[in-house]
This record gives structure tokens, C-alpha cells and sequence, in this order.
């Protein structure tokens, strides 16, 4: 579904010199499977989600979509943003409805689908609420309706979870899961959380500190549909979250720059 | 969930009003400015009364209004116009922004007189220096707002479908309505003083024309009745500004 071949990029940053944020990234992720990138903060995985979603081009290797080279952004890549990014002038209604009005789709029907999506993610009755008197975890849920709502095939998430407290984190979490479950959507889904990624994924992509680079793939070899409560207590979820932090643990400490 | 008008806002917001006119009042009532000078709030506000439904006081006031609002309209949509291109191309930015610096501080009432001989005595010649004067708030303030647009909301119209050529008028002109009518607001209340400015200077009609009339032949009455016409106005037209605000900005946190 998605091939990205030796991907490098370079930023110019305002000292002049250049910074590599990634180097030399190669990883391909089947169709309807549901990957995880994990790394420390400022290791590239943002400008990796960027790449895939065609808003930054690399500075050198490519990224494919289904065969063809990324140029730009397009329907077929949806984000899910960690800072929402929801339009304020616009209504929760207004907001999911969006996407599909770009799309062609009629005005009533963009509407009927996307009340259906608000209830789906658990909004009900707030339709015409403003983002600004939602929520975080609120906010999170618009974001991934709105990206839904257009029907992608690949949904590209940058920590969506990630400012949200616990309670509300795993919620959404199990909402992801059941959402993915049913329509089987390619997913990548960036975070900061081993837990996270382990519960969620069929594979975790393990980055380094800066350059940005693939340290390994761990393919995570547990039962669907999962459900959390009898994960946490499964040995094999324990072992694979453990060996995951043991992994982070030596890159660590290795020093500065490994 | 918008905000109400309470009215001990109401009370908070004339009692300022209230206090300057004690003063006013006071200043004629103890003997430090005779009343031929500066006439006591009571009789100005009675001759305003008696002014506002004659017909010819009434022209006055139109023809000031129509100069207000052709200029500050035309200011509107160059200011925006103009500072929204600004910010989505650098190539327009790099022929407007020297031009911007140097017009900007100019001082727009110097043009004037050559205003009056290009255009003639009438509305065109006012308008244009309303225009030139409110232009520049307005455009700065478009150019700031569309040009720190939040990247993502961007992307994310993008990546719904959006075409970059769109995404001007679905994305950035919105997102950047808070600044634009923060702009607007300053513009309106410039707008207010360099019409009357310009109907002082050089006019037939219009509410500066007839304080400068009232001057010159010691009316003192008759010189505050337009001023404080003019105050009022300029209360209203910030009042209507204040509601097209708060509606087009209720979506936006804290207006
Ligand atoms: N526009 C940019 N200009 C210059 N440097 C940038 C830019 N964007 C990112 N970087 C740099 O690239 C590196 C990777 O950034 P990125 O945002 O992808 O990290 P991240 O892994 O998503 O971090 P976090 O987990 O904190 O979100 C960082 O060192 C950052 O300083
Ligand atoms: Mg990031």
C-alpha cells in the first residue's frame, strides 16, 4: 500500500546549518495493516508522517502510494493531527462535513453521513457545538471524524492521543480499535507510548534519536480482535511492551547521538 | 454560551460618559469657561434635538455618512484584498511591502489639496482621503493574520480535497477574520475623524463644514452639535462593527 524507498531529510534550520531530521528511512506497510512508529521526541517521526501525507517532499528518496509516487496531499491520505487543527469558524457539524463537500457529495448527504459519524464517535448532540467549547478528548474525536469522514484509505495519525489524560487515551483507544476492526483501514499511527503502540498494532517501528533512523520492526504477533483488559493480563503483550522498553533503555544508554 | 450583555456592563460603560459630561457641566456651572465659550451639555444637547429633524442638518449628516462609508469600503476591500495576496505570494509581498513602508507614515491629509484639484469639491476627493487613511490599518493587520495562518488547518483542507488555489478563500480568509476585524475597527474610527478633518479643511457640506461655519461666526453652540453628532455616529457604526464581529467570530476563542 505504502512504500517508502530510502527517504532523507535535510532542514535548513535558522542557524543556516542543515539538520537531518531523517536518514535514510526504508519501510513498506501492507494494505489494512495497522503500523506504529515509535521513537523519542525530535527523532522524525512527524516529518516522516508528513512525507506520507505529501505536505513536505523529502530531500532525497521516495515515498509511494499503491505504486505511485507521492507529490502532494490528497483524499486517499487522511491526518489526524495532534494539535486537531479543527476549523473554529466552523461548527463540529461544519467541520466533518468538510471533506465530503469537497468531495462533490451532495449537501444532504455529506450532512446525513456525517451526523452518523458524530454519533459513531460518540458526539451525539453536540453537532452545532464550536471546537472551542469541546474538549480535548472531544476535539480528538471531530479530528478523526472530520479525517473519516472522506473516507481515506490510509489514516495517518501523529500521536493523537497524546495530550489527553489516561481515562479518556484508552477510551479512544478501544474506539480506534472497534472503528478499525470494521473497516479494516491501512493505519500509521505515531506515538510516544510502547503500551499504546503494542495494544493497537501489527507492527511497531522503532526509531532513533536524531538522524531519524529505523532501529527495528517488531511484528506484534497478538490475537484480534484484543481487548484490553485481557491483554494486559496475556504474558506474550508483557513481554513485547518490556522487550520494546528494554530496547529503548540501551539506546540510551549508549550516549548522546546513538 | 455567547456572551451576554449584562446591565451592569451597560452601567460600567456610561458612567465614564456620564462623568465627562458632570465635568463638562461643571466647568460652565462653576464660572471657568463662559457660557458664550463652551454652552452647558443641556443646551447643546437640545439644539442637537432641535437640528436632527430639519432637513438640512439631516443632508449634513448624509453626506458625511455616504464619504464614511465609500471610503472605509474601499478601504476594506484593498486592505484585505491586498494584504491577503501579501501573504499567500512572495512575490506580491516583495512589490508591496516597500511601497506599504513608505505610504504607511505619510501623513494621508498632506495629499489632500491635491486630492481636491484631481477630483473636485465633492464626495470623490473626501473618499479617497478616507480611503488612504483607513487603508493601511486594515491591510496590515490582513497581512498579519493570513500570513500566521496555523499550517495544519491548511493541510487539513488539503488533504480533504481542497485545491491550492482554494484554499485562499476556505481556509486563510477565514482563519484570519480576527485580525481582519480587529483591522476594520481601527480603520472605522479613522475613517470617522479624517471625514470630518477633510469637511473642516475644505467643503460645502457635510458635519466638519458646518462646525467650521458655526466658527466662524462665533456659534458656539451650533460648532458642538456636530461634534458630538459626529461621537454618536461614530458609537453606532462601532456598535454594528461589534455585532457583524461577534457573529462571524462566534466560532473563534474570546472575541
Ligand atoms: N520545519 C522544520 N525546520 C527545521 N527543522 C525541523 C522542521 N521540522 C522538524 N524539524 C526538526 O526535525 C527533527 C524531527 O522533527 P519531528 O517533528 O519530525 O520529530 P518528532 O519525532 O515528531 O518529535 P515529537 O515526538 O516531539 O513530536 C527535529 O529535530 C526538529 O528540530
Ligand atoms: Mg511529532
Amino acid at each position: 500500500m505504502i512504500e517508502i524507498d530510502r527517504v532523507s531529510q535535510v532542514f535548513q534550520t535558522s542557524a543556516r546549518s542543515d539538520h537531518l531530521a531523517l536518514s535514510d528511512i526504508s519501510l513498506s506497510v501492507e494494505e489494512g495493516a495497522f503500523v506504529s512508529i515509535l521513537g523519542p521526541s525530535g527523532c522524525g517521526k512527524s516529518t516522516l508522517l508528513y512525507i506520507v501525507g505529501g505536505f513536505v517532499n523529502p530531500t532525497s528518496g521516495i515515498a509511494k502510494m499503491k505504486g505511485k509516487t507521492i507529490t502532494g496531499p490528497g483524499p486517499d491520505r487522511g491526518p489526524v493531527f495532534q494539535e486537531f487543527a479543527l476549523f473554529p469558524w466552523k461548527s463540529v457539524l461544519g467541520n466533518v462535513m468538510y471533506g465530503p463537500r469537497q468531495q462533490g457529495v451532495r449537501a444532504v448527504d455529506a450532512e446525513a453521513q456525517s451526523r452518523a459519524l458524530i454519533e459513531m464517535v460518540g458526539l451525539k448532540g453536540y453537532e452545532n457545538f464550536y471546537p472551542k467549547e469541546l474538549s480535548g478528548g472531544m476535539k480528538q474525536r471531530v479530528a478523526l471524524a472530520r479525517t473519516l469522514a472522506y473516507h481515506p484509505e490510509v489514516l495517518l495519525m501523529d500521536e493523537p492521543f497524546g495530550a489527553l489524560d489516561a481515562h479518556t487515551r484508552t477510551r479512544l483507544q478501544n474506539d480506534l480499535l472497534n472503528i478499525w476492526e470494521r473497516d479494516r483501514k491501512t493505519v500509521i499511527f505515531v506515538t510516544h507510548s510502547v503500551d499504546e503502540a503494542v495494544f493497537l498494532s501489527d507492527k511497531v517501528v522503532m526509531m532513533s534519536r536524531s538522524p531519524g533512523r529505523i532501529r527495528q520492526i517488531v511484528d506484534i504477533e497478538l490475537p484480534r480482535p484484543r481487548r484490553r483488559t485481557e491483554l494486559l493480563l496475556d504474558p506474550r503483550y508483557q513481554k513485547f511492551v518490556v522487550d520494546i522498553e528494554r530496547m529503548f533503555d540501551d539506546d540510551d544508554e549508549a550516549g548522546p547521538g546513538a | 454560551m455567547r456572551p451576554r450583555i449584562l446591565p451592569t456592563d451597560v452601567l460600567l460603560g456610561t458612567a465614564p460618559i456620564a462623568l465627562v459630561l458632570a465635568l463638562w457641566q461643571g466647568l460652565v456651572s462653576f464660572g471657568f469657561a463662559p457660557v458664550t465659550l463652551l454652552p452647558p451639555p443641556g443646551i447643546v444637547f437640545g439644539r442637537l434635538l432641535q437640528q436632527l429633524v430639519t432637513s438640512t442638518f439631516q443632508q449634513e449628516i448624509v453626506a458625511t455618512l455616504i464619504r464614511l462609508f465609500g471610503g472605509f469600503l474601499i478601504a476594506v476591500v484593498f486592505g484585505v484584498g491586498i494584504g491577503i495576496a501579501a501573504a499567500a505570494s512572495p512575490a506580491i509581498n516583495s512589490v508591496v511591502r516597500p511601497i506599504v513602508r513608505v505610504l504607511a507614515p505619510l501623513p494621508k491629509v498632506a495629499l489632500y489639496p491635491a486630492l481636491l484639484l484631481l477630483l473636485g469639491f465633492n464626495h470623490e476627493s473626501k473618499i479617497t482621503l478616507v480611503a488612504a487613511d483607513a487603508l493601511f490599518p486594515i491591510l496590515l493587520s490582513t497581512y498579519f493574520g493570513a500570513s500566521t495562518v496555523e499550517q495544519k488547518l491548511i493541510w487539513s483542507a488539503m488533504a480533504a480535497g481542497t485545491p491550492r488555489r482554494e484554499i485562499l478563500f476556505k481556509v486563510v480568509l477565514p482563519a484570519a477574520m480576527p485580525s481582519i476585524l480587529t483591522g476594520c475597527r481601527i480603520g472605522l474610527v479613522i475613517s470617522c475623524i479624517v471625514v470630518f478633518l477633510a469637511e473642516m479643511i475644505t467643503s460645502t457640506d457635510g458635519l466638519g463644514h458646518v462646525l467650521v461655519t458655526a466658527a466662524r461666526t462665533f456659534q458656539a453652540v451650533d460648532m458642538f452639535v456636530p461634534l458630538i453628532t459626529i461621537s454618536l455616529l461614530g458609537l453606532i457604526l462601532n456598535g454594528l462593527l461589534q455585532a457583524v464581529r461577534s457573529y462571524l467570530l462566534r466560532g473563534f476563542p474570546e472575541v
